[in-house]
C-alpha cells in the first residue's frame, strides 16, 4: 500500500466522517422540502377528501421518523459507526419506495369539482416531489456507502497497527 | 529560524501615554529571549507588537533582514502562544492543531504529519481525540504550543504561557518548553513577570520597568552583576537587601553597622570617597561573621536553607539565606558579615563599576 493512502487512512484515526454526515443531513433537507410540497395541490383546496384520510398521520408520523433516524445516523457514521450506515442504506431504500406510495396514488388519483375531473397531482408537482424523495434517498444511500467503505478502511488500518477500533 | 532585531522601537497609544521608550533588541538565530518585568512595564505591549497585535509608533522591526514594521499579523510568520490557551472547546485536539493549517488550505495528508509530529513531540499523542475541556491545564498549554509548532514559524512568542497554572504544572512545563527550544533550535520570545522563569528559560533576559528596557543580558550577568538598583531588587529571590552607606577610610558605614572593604572593592568605591551610596547584599551572600549585628524576627527552615529576617541597628531589615538548619527565636541576635557587595550611585541609581566616576 503506499504510504499516502496510509496515511489518508490514518487521519481517519483523528477525523470525522464528516462527508457522510453531511450527506445525510442533506437527505433530511431535501426529505423536508418533500414534506412541504407534498401535501399542497396544484388543483386548489377541494382535494381534501384524497389527503384527509388516515395516510396523512402515517405519513407525518414516518417523515418525523425518518428525521430522526437520519438525523441519528448523521451522528453515527461521523464517528465511524458501521451499524448506522446501515440504517442510512435502508432508510434510503425506504425513500425510494415511498415514491410509489403517496406520490404515485396522488399522480392518479382524480377529483370531481363543479363537474370537472381533474388530477390530484399534476405532473409538475409529481416529478418535483418525486426529485426531493430521490435526492433524499441518494444522500442517505451514498452516505451509508461511503460511511461503510471508511468504516471498514478504518478498522483494517486499526488493525494493521495494532489498534483497537 | 530567525534573526529578530528591533530597532528604536516606541509605544504611543492614541491618549499619548507611552508604553515603550525606546526599545532596542537583537535576537540571535537559535535565541530564547526573555522579557521581564512587573506589571505594566511594557512587554507584553512589546511582545505584541514584534506579533503584529499591535502598531509600533516609531521604530523598525526587522526578521531576517527584512523590514516587517507594517506587515500584518498573518503575513509575519510568528506563532504566539497566550496565557489563555486560546483553544478551540468544540473541537478535537488533532482539530485544534491542524486549524492554522487547514486555514492556509495545506495537503491534508502533510498536516497530518505535522501534527503527529508535534503531538510526540510534546507527548500528546494519547490525547489527539480529546476535547480540550478533557485535559489539565499543562497539557492545554501543550496544545497551544503544539498548535504553534505545527506552523513551523520563523519565531515563536509566548505571552505568560504559564500564569494560568499550578506551581507544580508550572515547573514541570517550564522544563517541557526548556527541551522543545533545544529539540527546535527555534528563536523564541517570551514574555514572563516571573524571574524563576526567566532565569531558567533564558539565554538572555531582557529586564523592563516603565517601558524602558533597564538591563540586557544572559542570567548569570543580571544576577552578578545588576546594572542598576531595579534590576538589583527585581532579580534574586528572596529580593537583594540594600542599605545607605558611606565610603569611609576603607569601609562602609551605616546604620548600625560598618563593613570593610577589600582591595578591589575600594578601588571600585575611590571616586565615591565621603560620598554616600547604596549598598547590595544579596540574602544568599549574608553569612555568619562579624560585620553586623542582626536582630531576628523571622526564622524559616527552608530545609537546605535557614531564611532569617531582622533589623540591623539602625532599623534597616535584613533577609539572610543561612546555608543549614538554624533555629533562631524572635529577639535573638546574630552577627552576619557580607560576603559581596553590589554598589549602587544613589542619584542615578545605576551600578558602581570599575573606573567608575561620580
Amino acid at each position: 500500500m503506499n504510504e499516502e493512502l496510509t496515511i489518508k487512512r490514518d487521519r481517519m484515526r483523528f477525523t470525522k466522517n464528516t462527508l457522510s454526515s453531511t450527506l445525510a443531513i442533506l437527505a433530511i433537507v431535501f426529505d423536508v422540502f418533500y414534506f412541504i410540497n407534498i401535501y399542497k395541490s396544484d388543483v386548489g383546496h377541494s382535494v381534501g377528501n384524497f389527503y384527509y384520510q388516515s395516510r396523512i398521520g402515517v405519513s407525518i408520523v414516518y417523515n418525523l421518523v425518518f428525521m430522526l433516524a437520519a438525523f441519528l445516523a448523521s451522528e453515527g457514521v461521523k464517528n465511524y459507526r458501521k451499524e448506522y450506515c446501515w440504517v442510512l442504506l435502508v432508510i434510503g431504500v425506504l425513500q425510494i419506495v415511498r415514491i410509489f406510495i403517496l406520490p404515485a396514488q396522488a399522480s392518479a388519483a382524480e377529483v370531481t369539482i363543479g363537474g370537472v375531473t381533474t388530477k390530484v397531482m399534476e405532473s409538475p408537482q409529481h416529478v418535483r416531489v418525486t426529485i426531493y424523495l430521490l435526492l433524499s434517498a441518494a444522500g442517505c444511500i451514498a452516505g451509508g456507502v461511503i460511511g461503510a467503505i471508511r468504516c471498514r478502511e478504518l478498522s483494517e488500518h486499526l488493525a494493521s497497527i495494532g489498534e483497537k477500533a | 529560524m530567525a534573526e529578530l532585531s528591533l530597532q528604536h522601537i516606541d509605544k504611543i497609544y492614541d491618549n499619548n501615554v507611552q508604553a515603550v521608550f525606546d526599545f532596542n533588541l537583537d535576537a540571535r538565530d537559535g535565541e530564547f529571549i526573555v522579557l521581564v518585568g512587573p506589571s505594566g512595564c511594557g512587554k507584553s505591549t512589546t511582545l505584541r507588537m514584534v506579533a503584529g497585535l499591535e502598531d509600533i509608533s516609531a521604530g523598525k522591526l526587522i526578521l531576517d533582514g527584512r523590514d516587517i514594521t507594517q506587515t500584518p499579523a498573518k503575513d509575519r510568520d510568528m506563532a504566539m502562544v497566550f496565557q489563555s490557551y486560546a483553544l478551540y472547546g468544540h473541537m478535537t485536539i488533532y482539530e485544534n492543531m491542524a486549524f492554522s493549517l487547514t486555514l492556509r488550505k495545506e495537503n491534508p495528508n502533510v498536516i497530518h504529519k505535522k501534527v503527529l509530529a508535534a503531538a510526540e513531540i510534546l507527548g500528546l499523542t494519547e490525547q489527539l481525540n480529546k476535547k480540550p475541556s478533557q485535559l489539565s491545564g499543562g497539557q492545554r498549554q501543550r496544545v497551544a504550543m503544539g498548535r504553534s509548532i505545527v506552523r513551523n514559524p520563523k519565531l515563536f512568542l509566548f505571552d505568560e504561557p504559564l500564569s494560568n497554572l499550578d506551581a507544580k504544572l508550572r515547573g514541570a512545563t517550564r522544563r517541557e518548553i526548556l527541551l522543545l527550544h533545544k529539540r527546535l533550535g527555534a528563536t523564541m520570545l517570551y514574555v514572563t513577570h516571573d524571574q524563576t522563569e526567566a532565569l531558567t528559560l533564558a539565554d538572555r533576559i531582557v529586564c523592563m520597568s516603565m517601558g524602558h528596557v533597564q538591563q540586557i543580558g544572559t542570567p548569570l550577568e543580571l544576577y552578578d552583576s545588576p546594572a542598576n538598583l531595579f534590576v538589583a531588587s527585581f532579580i534574586g529571590l528572596p529580593p537583594m537587601n540594600f542599605f545607605t552607606a558611606t565610603v569611609r577610610d576603607g569601609y562602609l558605614e551605616g546604620k548600625g553597622f560598618r563593613a570593610a572593604l577589600n582591595e578591589e572593592e575600594k578601588g571600585v568605591l575611590l571616586p565615591y570617597a565621603g560620598k554616600e551610596i547604596e549598598l547590595g547584599v544579596r540574602p544568599e551572600d549574608v553569612i555568619l561573621g562579624d560585620d553586623v549585628a542582626m536582630n531576628i524576627f523571622s526564622n524559616e527552615n527552608l530545609g537546605m536553607n535557614t531564611l532569617v529576617h531582622g533589623h540591623i541597628g539602625g532599623g534597616d531589615k535584613i533577609s539572610a539565606k543561612l546555608r543549614g538548619w538554624y533555629d533562631y527565636k524572635n529577639g535573638d541576635c546574630a552577627n552576619v558579615a557580607f560576603a559581596r557587595k553590589h554598589f549602587f550611585d544613589k542619584e542615578t541609581t545605576q551600578a558602581i563599576r570599575k573606573g567608575a566616576t561620580t
